[in-house]
């Protein structure tokens, strides 16, 4: 039996009920799927059954957009026989399908030992049972779609008011995922997520042009473990001429000249700095080749852990997967691994790496739980939790003030990093050049590259925790078939020292 | 597995179950299978069987959607009522012109028994061939072999009933080696018979032989010969953010108010073409109207974007069949793109150039200014620098930052050979380009 101790978890059984279906009890489908399993010859199988439902509702210049409810419902069997992995699943959720499904997946299992390898070995972990809930003090899928759209409709509004801004929108988007995980090993665990999210974004456009300003996130807006009360702590109609009148104002902005900047970059585009340059280059199977041809493999070695200076002394970061309300808290991973906290990098060393139970051998270590999938017809692969550069000391206003010549940019525009997640680009929304340690002139999407352990070495502060904050992405995109991921990131604004802006440009 | 003739009958039992003035029903099934191999070896292979239902109901000009993947009477009861229930509740779209009647579809035969047949052990053997090469010469495979069957079908209460069932089968390989050397091939075709793995295998490990102990080279314009994988994501962007409608309209797209204007080679000519004998994914879009040849670009000349119902009737313009599974915020989309075909091989693109660079393919390209499609992005698995008509030498992988638009004005060879890249229902057909101009900001440490 896993202790609950240290975790943060909202609620909790240690006899779980599982939920029926159509006559059936789900442990009762889950169990005849391991038997099933058992008896075609798997070494080690678990089941999954896991039910999503997704509410996404869109507002554009004062017309809906789309009113969209989604439910996705299936099983899935991962087997391990003669030493390889198969996977199959099913929409199907009956005791049949499941001994169906089960033996797909060991035939399937059997095929991969074909072409294998050293056999698999798992690194071993204590076979969990319980329940693990997020926290919504305010189910979203309670609240009533006329009290959504009223929302939508005058944040929506309320980015009209500049005459450039001719194109707007506002929208919500809610998940509830519930799922239930057995394993050949005694593991029977259930779980429920339920997760928000709301953005704005204002186009301002003229003469052949156009800009974006989004809030309080690009690409999707900001997301939490969390109810409808996260989405009213947004403030989206507050916030909304603000956002107008930055993007109007871009327009005519000048983009920022070329050359190097000491540079200091906002919380959420910290966070995506994070993801890319340091959450994707850490995942063990990526440094072990496994996925190679898709999203390619990192710089980091095996041997690099303890020695590799990723960064400098500001720089530690962690990989948790117990911070309350982020996107990447659970209670254990889809291995039934429990949620927990380790360091990656530790005062600008790389400390360690997100791992499984595949992988975690290949360093000497038990997996720290990162192996998640994104639905019932997927495999857990290893991904990210809440992984987090660590708060500095640093106020931004004293930060700021502290740099006599540079650039300061805030939210994310583009982003792209090489297949070893070396070489990146990114382009914010909009940016201010810096002068005698005052923020001065506006500048348009400035961009700025780098190389990873260069750019991280030259961090030299990052703000405190009063500036710290867990940033959600729904739309982390890996594998094959693709599974996109929702994750997360904390960060404090941060600066770097010469990095070269205005690429291209 | 859903054939087509259940899918509709699926679908027009959905559209009978909502009560609205007007509803429609997509139905798209799917069974699927993906080997995938790293490291010499198969590391993952996954089977799954799902079909997605999503009604769209109509109250006047108000419109709701849900969807669900259970098939008994309940639930699709349940989807329909919640799509009515979102209908009522939404405010009125004033420009919704009502869902579209029906049109004469062809439904050609495009899936095929042999990718039905190609199973785990078929795939497996597949991959053992496609890694043999890679092993012999020490190197280290990765990539996957993919086998899906789909079936699409749209009914609508004013007559839509549409279906058609398509395969696809898929390689891919990237071949590495120690020395920082590396290849890649690719495969993508209805019918799985068509697959050479032993061949396929064979590219990959010769590039990355060729490849190896790559150097560096200065960032700057260079004349560039692009493979068809690095077209087949300039084609994509251009799809993405210029090709529809919705776009030019908010004027986001290259295209807006340039209509009729020359901005690129006369050797550019691209292509949404469904109908083409070659082509993959269905005839028909996902609100079931037919989909319509459209020429984008013509000999340099920007065309008209593709429409779907919504927006042919908002602009006054012929419906190009190009709509979206609803509710859909990016508005027509061209999922058939193919630049026509030139009269140049490989080997003559790259005989004519001086002093450049050759892109196998690039890597995690975004888009940094929608309306000059400025790209960002990487090259990977193969890149050389091109000295007197010769592979000169390999290169680390370099980035790019570059207006598509611009990259395809100085467009001055096009191959006679084209291949598909993506996934059967949205493929590109894209063949090898020699580019005057393109923009290298950048190389990997």
């Amino acid at each position: 039996m896993l202790g609950w101790a240290g975790t943060t978890r909202r609620c909790c059984r240690t006899d779980p009920p599982f939920t029926g279906v159509r006559g059936h009890r789900l442990n009762d489908i889950i169990a005849a799927a391991l038997e099933a399993a058992t008896s075609a010859g798997a070494s080690y199988a678990d089941a999954r059954v896991v039910d999503t439902s997704i509410e996404e509702i869109g507002v554009a210049s004062g017309v809906v957009e789309g009113v969209e409810r989604s439910d996705s419902f299936g099983i899935g069997v991962r087997a391990i026989a003669e030493g390889a992995w198969g996977f199959a699943s099913a929409a199907e959720v009956t005791p049949e399908s499941a001994v169906r499904v089960a033996r797909e997946a060991v035939a399937i299992a059997r095929a991969s030992a074909l072409v294998t390898g050293e056999p698999l070995h798992l690194a071993p972990v204590e076979p969990a049972r319980g329940t693990w809930s997020s926290r919504a003090d305010i189910d979203p899928f309670a609240v009533s779609l006329e009290d959504k759209l009223a929302l939508l409709f005058a944040a929506d509004e309320a980015l009209r008011g500049e005459p450039h801004v001719q194109l707007t929108k506002a929208h919500l988007g809610f998940r509830r995922q519930h799922s239930w995980l057995g394993s050949t090993e005694g593991t029977f665990v259930e779980q429920t997520a339920i997760e928000s999210g709301a953005g704005i974004v204002a186009y301002a456009v003229d003469n052949g042009e156009v800009v974006s300003r989004s809030y309080p996130n690009s690409h999707g807006g900001g997301w939490s473990q969390a109810g409808w009360e996260y989405v009213l702590g947004l403030d989206l109609v507050g916030n909304a001429p603000r956002v107008a009148q930055q993007a109007s104002a871009l327009l005519t902005a000048p983009f920022v000249e070329p050359g190097t900047r000491d540079l200091i970059i906002d919380a959420s585009q910290m966070s995506l700095q994070v993801h890319e340059s340091i959450g994707h280059p850490t995942e063990l199977d990526r440094v072990l080749g496994e996925e190679a041809a898709f999203a390619g493999t990192s710089f980091v070695t095996l041997d690099d852990i303890g020695s590799l200076k990723y960064g400098s002394e500001f720089v530690t970061v962690t990989s948790d997967a117990t911070i309350p309300g982020s996107l990447g808290s659970f209670g254990w991973d889809d291995e039934g691994v429990p949620a927990q906290r380790d360091y990656i990098v530790r005062e600008g060393i790389l400390a360690g790496l997100q791992s499984s139970r595949e992988t975690a051998p290949a360093i000497g270590r038990t997996s720290n739980g990162c192996m998640r999938a994104d639905g019932w017809n997927r495999i857990p692969l290893v991904r990210m939790t809440t992984v987090s550069l660590e708060p500095g000391t640093w106020s931004f206003e004293d930060l700021v003030a502290d740099t006599e010549g540079g650039l300061y940019v805030e939210t994310n525009n583009s982003w792209s990093i090489d297949d070893k997640r070396l070489n990146f680009q990114f382009a914010t929304e909009i940016g201010w050049e810096i002068e005698g340690g005052l923020l001065k002139r506006m500048v348009r999407q400035p961009n700025y590259t780098g190389i990873t352990p260069q750019f991280w070495g030259s961090c030299d502060a990052v703000c405190s925790r009063d500036y710290w904050s867990v940033w959600g992405l729904a739309n982390c995109g890996k594998g094959e078939p693709m599974q996109v991921a929702r994750v997360a990131h904390g960060a404090a604004p941060a600066r770097f020292r010469n990095v070269q802006v205005g690429v291209g440009r | 597995m859903l054939t087509p003739i259940q899918a509709r009958e699926l679908a027009r039992h959905v559209v009978e179950l909502t009560p609205a003035d007007q509803a429609e029903c997509l139905v798209a099934a799917e069974k699927s299978a993906l080997t995938r191999f790293a490291n010499n070896r198969i590391n993952q292979n996954v089977a799954e069987t799902n079909a997605l239902i999503s009604v769209r109901a109509v109250l006047g000009k108000h419109i709701g959607v849900a969807s669900t993947n259970r098939l008994d009477d309940a639930s699709l009861r349940a989807a329909a009522e919640a799509a009515v229930a979102a209908a009522r509740i939404s405010p009125e779209d004033p420009n919704f012109p009502g869902l579209p009647g029906p049109a004469p579809v062809e439904t050609p035969e495009r899936a095929y028994p042999s990718t039905r047949a190609f199973d785990a052990e078929a795939r497996a053997r597949a991959v053992g061939a496609i890694i043999d090469q890679s092993s012999e010469h020490g190197l280290t495979a990765a990539g996957k072999v993919r086998a899906a069957e789909h079936t699409i079908a749209v009914a609508n209460s004013l007559g839509v009933d549409v279906g058609m069932a398509l395969t696809g089968a898929q390689a891919t390989v990237l071949s590495a080696g120690a020395d920082g050397g590396s290849g890649w091939a690719s495969f993508l075709d209805g019918d799985a018979a068509n697959l050479a793995p032993k061949a396929l295998g064979d590219v990959a490990a010769d590039l990355a032989l060729r490849s190896a102990t790559p150097g560096a080279l200065d960032a700057g314009e260079y004349a560039v010969v692009l493979g068809p994988e690095a077209v087949s994501d300039i084609l994509d962007f251009l799809a993405y953010v210029g090709f529809s409608a919705k776009a030019v309209e908010e004027g986001r797209s290259f295209m807006s108010g340039h209509i009729g204007e020359k901005l690129m080679s006369e050797l550019v000519s691209i292509t949404d073409d469904a109908l083409a004998p070659h082509a993959m994914g269905t005839t028909f879009d996902y609100e079931g109207q037919p989909k319509v040849r459209v020429p984008l670009v013509e000999r340099g000349v920007v065309g008209q974007p593709v429409t779907d119902s919504y927006w042919a009737a908002k602009l006054g313009r012929p419906n190009t069949g190009h709509a979206l599974p609803a509710p859909n915020t990016y508005g027509p989309m061209p999922l058939n793109v193919e630049f026509a075909a030139g009269d140049a091989t490989l080997d003559e693109l790259i005989g004519s150039v001086k002093h450049g660079v050759y892109v196998t393919r690039f890597h995690y390209v975004n888009v940094e200014d929608p309306v000059s499609v400025l790209l960002t992005g990487m090259t990977r698995d193969g890149t050389f620098a091109i000295e007197n008509g010769k592979l000169a030498r390999p290169l680390k992988n370099l980035r790019f930052t570059q207006s598509a638009v611009e990259a395809l004005a100085s467009c001055q060879g096009v191959t006679r050979e084209r291949s598909f890249i993506g996934v059967e229902e949205s493929a590109a057909f894209a063949p090898a380009l020699l580019l005057g101009r393109f923009a290298f900001t950048g190389q990997t440490a």
